[in-house]
């Protein structure tokens, strides 16, 4: 038990440290990278909450397959040529810091409010397969259906684009 | 004792990174990255407030924000790879053919 603030401050340090890395890296390669140790610390994150099959399904699907398919756009568009990766990247530089600072404070203000408003205490509720799986196909059944059409519509624009990529090359090497 | 408050500050320091990110890169590629560490950032807060509230719907919520965000992520990277075969890169800047 008291291992956990311990857990809790190491992913936050290592969390905040590869999101900083995401944002600032210059190869695009390292930034794929350091996304993926950012989900590894959130599923710890989200197992120090008791909050097991979410955490599980973010490794599987995030570090699995999304940042796969990152990594797999990366290294076909051959994206770390020295010309890209030295090339000046960083426009708005002080008013993007400036707006994600107002941000920041802006939610660190409302945060104080919120916390000082009410004093929640930790449940002991945990999110199994079980648990999670009951719920997710009794009480949003429909929404989890919906999904599946989304994902329809998805691969069905992903398609169409693929297709308009061809037809385009058909006409250029024609005319 | 780690406390909401704790996951909550954590998760604003990361929305607003993701925020620095959307906002400098020229980079459509970390573009996309900086969206999906906005994405974590708030499973963060969803969580935590499922763990102290004693109620599993952020939890669940999660789970479709998970799903939605690979269906972005498959959309977009695809134009991504379309940007850059006719365009021959990804910065942002260079997408101007509706500039008049």
């Amino acid at each position: 038990m008291t291992l956990i603030p311990f857990f809790f401050y190491l992913c936050a340090a290592v969390l905040v440290l590869a999101s900083l890395f995401v944002v600032l890296a210059r190869n695009p390669l390292y930034n794929v990278l350091a996304l993926v140790v950012v989900i590894f610390c959130l599923s710890t994150l989200f197992m120090l909450l008791e909050a097991y099959f979410v955490g599980m399904v973010l490794l599987l699907v995030y570090a699995g397959a999304v940042l796969v398919f990152f990594l797999f756009v990366v290294m076909c568009l051959n994206l770390n040529t020295p010309s890209l990766i030295t090339a000046k990247q960083n426009r708005f530089r002080l008013w993007g810091g400036l707006a994600a600072f107002m941000f920041l404070a802006g939610l660190f203000l409302a945060l104080k409010s919120f916390i000082a408003a009410q004093n929640l205490e930790q449940s002991s509720i945990r999110g199994t397969i079980e648990i999670i799986g009951k719920i997710l196909f009794t009480e949003y059944l429909l929404p989890f259906e919906l999904t599946s059409l989304l994902l329809l519509i998805a691969i069905f624009g992903i398609v169409s684009l693929a297709k308009g990529a061809l037809y385009f090359g058909k006409e250029e090497s024609t005319t | 004792m780690i406390g909401l408050g704790h996951y909550l500050a954590l998760s604003a320091i990361v929305f607003s990174v993701g925020v620095f990110g959307i906002i400098t890169s020229r980079n459509v590629l970390k573009v996309l990255l900086s969206l999906e560490l906005l994405l974590a950032a708030s499973n963060i807060s969803f969580v935590a407030f499922s763990r102290f509230n004693g109620d599993y719907t952020g939890q669940l919520i999660v789970f479709f924000v998970i799903l939605v965000a690979a269906a972005e992520v498959a959309v977009g990277l695809a134009i991504i790879v379309l940007m850059y075969r006719r365009l021959n890169t990804i910065q942002a800047d260079e997408l101007k053919e509706m500039k008049w």
